[in-house]
């Protein structure tokens, strides 16, 4: 054994940890012929005897006992314990219907939500009746007129939320251009209201980083992050802007 | 009668931490008494030695069983022991809690929190004389003031006596790694118990070595 090979072991013998019995005899042989080794196994041995030492000093010292009472009057406290094999199911199947559950109303909420105001609609169908009712009697034209309010008062079937584009005017031009394009609603800025933006203003395209939409709660493409994506800043007429969307 | 036996037999103090373990999720509240006494102790030295601070330690010791009462569901026999699962969730609170307040740094002269052991200023050098109180103090401050990955390997291995496998299973790294820490943290530790003066022999005895490797 020389003195690169007895470094290796020396930790080892001098905490007397198992070891082949022959390589165990060499580094002691090692370090009876050499002094370096002998003074570096000495060491190592003093530096074991020191942390033995600290050990048992510190082998009595335990927690206090407030700490026990603590625990058992947490686990009293508990008021379901579940076996654990039980549990882990049971948690899985809980967790998946709760999912469930929750997207099924986030998709009526959001529908709910989206549906166009039933008084303008009123208004409408009362200011222009349909033309099948002009050759109805006066007592269908009542009826047809009341018609919107029952329906007003029933609840309303979810209704498909209609792309932006379809809201846009009839021209041929601005049509040919919009439809190709998906754009998201409009999103009040900052403190805006949503009732903002009825008083009208000027659209203006621009382009914003991808990163832009991860601030307003939207998915991001990692993969085209850096790259720049078109959106419409609605203006006021106050010239501050009120609202954004984001068009792909 | 079946509850009552049963009851007596969860008692007994040769039942192991993985039945205790068990009943305890199962709501026995006698398993979990038991399986503190048993284990609080490895539990709270290690926390202690790591940051040398008794109420980090006590709390270190109550979250731990607190974890354990939790998530305990989350043990696998297959992986290690319970008292190794335990030692795994202490090292992760410790060093949460040593980074939260800083403490991750090589401790200082005055550190103001422990009257562990009794303080007295020598001018032997701790080599010759490791058993004796002050220079215990002294390796409790060197063990302290270790970088983490080799004073938790210190800690298991040197204080608690936990073996290399279990080790590595506490750490989540190989057997090899544990090893090497092991040599380098006994290394860092005789670096800082020798005195100046021998450690200028020491490296002199470094080029000596070289030379009869040579």
């Amino acid at each position: 054994m020389n003195c690169q090979r007895f470094e290796t072991v020396v930790s080892e013998v001098a905490r007397g940890q198992m070891m082949a019995a022959e390589q165990r005899e060499d580094a002691l042989a090692h370090s009876d012929a050499c002094d370096d080794c002998a003074a570096r196994l000495g060491d190592e041995q003093m530096l074991t005897l020191g942390l033995q030492s600290l050990a048992s000093e510190m082998e009595s010292l335990e927690a206090s006992r407030d700490i026990e009472a603590k625990l058992l009057e947490a686990f009293r406290a508990r008021t379901v314990v579940v076996p654990i094999t039980k549990r882990s199911r049971a948690g899985y199947w809980l967790a998946a219907i709760a999912a469930m559950l929750l997207i099924a109303m986030s998709v009526v909420v959001f529908r709910w939500s989206n549906r166009p105001t039933d008084e303008p609609r009123h208004a409408i169908k009362q200011e222009q009746p349909k033309p099948q009712t002009t050759n109805k009697s006066n007592e269908q034209v009542v009826q047809d007129v009341e018609k919107p309010d029952v329906e007003l008062l029933q609840p309303s079937k979810p209704k498909r939320v209609r792309p932006v584009t379809s809201r846009r005017p009839n021209n041929a031009s601005v049509a040919n251009h919009v439809t190709k394009e998906i754009a998201t609603d409009f999103i009040p800025l900052s403190y805006m209201s949503a009732a903002s933006l009825q008083e009208g203003g000027q659209i203006i395209r621009v382009q914003v980083p991808r990163s832009a939409l991860a601030n307003f709660g939207l998915p991001v493409n990692m993969d085209r992050y850096n790259e720049k994506v078109k959106a419409d800043v609605l203006y006021g007429v106050d010239g501050m802007a009120r609202a954004i969307r984001f068009v792909q | 009668m079946t509850t009552g036996l049963h009851r007596r037999m969860k008692l007994k103090s040769d039942v192991n931490d993985n039945d205790l373990l068990r009943l305890m999720l199962a709501g026995d509240e006698e398993a979990l008494a038991l399986l503190y006494r048993r284990r609080q102790g490895n539990v709270y030295r290690f926390a202690l030695q790591m940051s040398g601070s008794r109420s980090i330690a006590e709390d270190v010791t109550q979250e731990v069983f607190l974890f354990l009462m939790r998530e305990g569901h989350i043990f696998d026999a297959s992986k290690g022991t319970v008292g190794a699962f335990l030692l795994g969730v202490a090292r992760v609170h410790v060093l949460r809690r040593l980074r939260a307040e800083h403490r991750l740094e090589p401790l200082g002269d005055d550190s103001d929190d422990d009257d562990l052991f009794m303080h007295s200023t020598t001018d032997v050098c701790p080599l010759e004389d490791l058993t004796r109180a002050e220079t215990i103090e002294s390796v409790r401050k060197a063990v302290l003031s270790l970088p983490p990955k080799y004073r938790e390997v210190v800690v298991l291995c040197e204080l608690q006596d936990v073996s290399y496998g279990e080790t590595a299973e506490i750490l989540g790294c190989a057997i090899g790694t544990v090893r090497s820490r092991l040599h380098r943290g006994r290394a860092l530790l005789l670096a800082k118990l020798r005195p100046a003066e021998d450690v200028e022999e020491t490296g002199a005895a470094t080029v000596k070595s070289a030379r009869c490797f040579a």
